[in-house]
C-alpha cells in the first residue's frame, strides 16, 4: 500500500518529529539531572508545543496517538491511519 | 506499559530497492549491536539498576524500540515488491527461501537474533560498561 | 539530595572502576532541524562516526 502526503502534511509531521526529539533528549537528560530547572523549562516548553501540534495534526489528518483521537464521529480514525513504515512518514 | 505513536521517529522514504544493502542493514535490526539487542539489553538490565538509572534505562530502551522501527522500515522498503529475478540478482535468495520478504531479526551474516548478544549481570558498573561496548560501538 | 558535583572529583575514586564525567546543561542547538539530523540536541554530545575514538 502506497500513499502520498501533501507538502503541508509532510511539514507538520516533520515539525512534530523535531519537537518530539527535543522532548525525548531533554527527558533523558532530566532522568539523571532531575533538579535542573532550566532543563525542566525546556522540556515543558517543547512538550506543550508537541501536544498542540499533535492535536492540530489529528484535526487535519487523523490521530498519530490514541490520546488525541477524536472518536465523536462514526469512523475509528486510528485504524485508518497509514502504517508509518510505508514511506509516508 | 507502553504507548504507540503511529509515526517513525525519523522518516524513511526509499525510492530505489536494494536487497544487497538490506542484507547489510538488517544487522542493525537483529544483529549483536542492533536495535532489538539494544532495547532488550536496557529493558532487561533496568530492574537491578539504582533508582534514577533504572528510569534512564527505561527511557533509553524505549527509544531503542523506536530506532528498531526505523531500521525495520529501511529493510522493508529496500526489499519491497522485488521480483524473483531481482531477488536472485541481489543474492537475497537464501534469506527469501526462509522468510520471503518478511522481516526476521538476524545479523548480516545470517546469525539469528539471540539474547547471548547482550549481558544482564545485576551490577550497575558492569552493565553500563556492557552498554557502552554495544551502543557506543558506533560512537 | 545527591551532590552531582561529587562525581567530578576523580582522584577520590577507587582504581579499576569505570567513570563517566557529569554532563552539565550549557545550551541546546539553536537550529533544531540540524539537531534532529545530527541525532542530539546537545552540542557537547555530538560525536560523528570516525571508525574509532581518540580522533578529533
Amino acid at each position: 500500500m502506497n500513499f502520498k502526503m501533501s507538502t503541508e502534511q509532510e511539514n507538520m509531521l516533520h515539525d512534530i518529529s523535531v519537537v518530539d526529539f527535543v522532548t525525548v533528549e531533554m527527558a533523558e537528560y532530566l532522568d539523571t539531572h532531575p533538579m535542573d530547572r532550566e532543563a525542566i523549562e525546556y522540556f515543558n516548553h517543547y512538550m506543550r508545543m508537541k501536544n498542540q501540534m499533535m492535536r492540530d495534526y489529528a484535526g487535519k489528518y487523523g490521530p498519530l496517538s490514541l490520546s488525541v483521537a477524536d472518536n465523536s464521529c462514526k469512523e475509528w480514525k486510528w485504524a485508518l491511519q497509514p502504517m508509518p513504515w510505508e514511506g509516508g512518514c | 506499559m507502553w504507548n504507540y505513536e503511529k509515526r517513525l521517529q525519523y522518516p524513511v522514504k526509499i525510492t530505489q530497492p536494494n536487497a544487497k544493502l538490506a542484507q547489510v542493514i538488517i544487522t542493525q535490526f537483529g544483529g549483536p549491536d542492533g536495535e532489538l539487542s539494544a532495547s532488550m539489553r536496557y529493558l532487561s538490565q533496568r530492574y537491578t539498576m539504582p533508582f534514577n538509572v533504572a528510569g534512564l534505562l527505561t527511557d533509553i530502551g524505549t527509544e531503542e524500540l523506536a530506532h528498531m522501527e526505523i531500521i525495520s522500515a529501511i529493510v522493508y522498503q529496500l526489499t519491497k515488491d522485488l521480483s524473483m529475478d531481482e531477488i536472485e540478482a541481489y543474492g537475497f535468495d537464501k534469506y527469501y527461501v526462509d522468510h520471503t520478504l518478511a522481516l526476521w531479526p538476524q545479523s548480516a551474516s545470517g546469525i539469528p537474533f539471540n539474547s547471548c548478544f547482550f549481558q544482564s549481570k545485576g551490577d550497575a558498573i558492569t552493565d553500563l560498561t556492557e552498554d557502552m561496548a554495544a551502543d557506543g560501538a558506533m560512537l | 539530595m545527591q551532590d552531582y558535583n561529587f562525581n567530578e572529583y576523580f582522584d577520590r575514586f577507587p582504581l579499576a572502576m569505570a567513570y563517566v564525567p557529569w554532563q552539565h546543561l550549557t545550551q541546546i542547538y539553536e537550529d533544531l532541524d540540524k539537531a534532529f539530523c545530527t541525532g542530539t540536541i546537545f552540542p557537547e554530545l555530538t560525536k560523528p562516526f570516525t571508525g574509532r575514538r581518540c580522533v578529533k
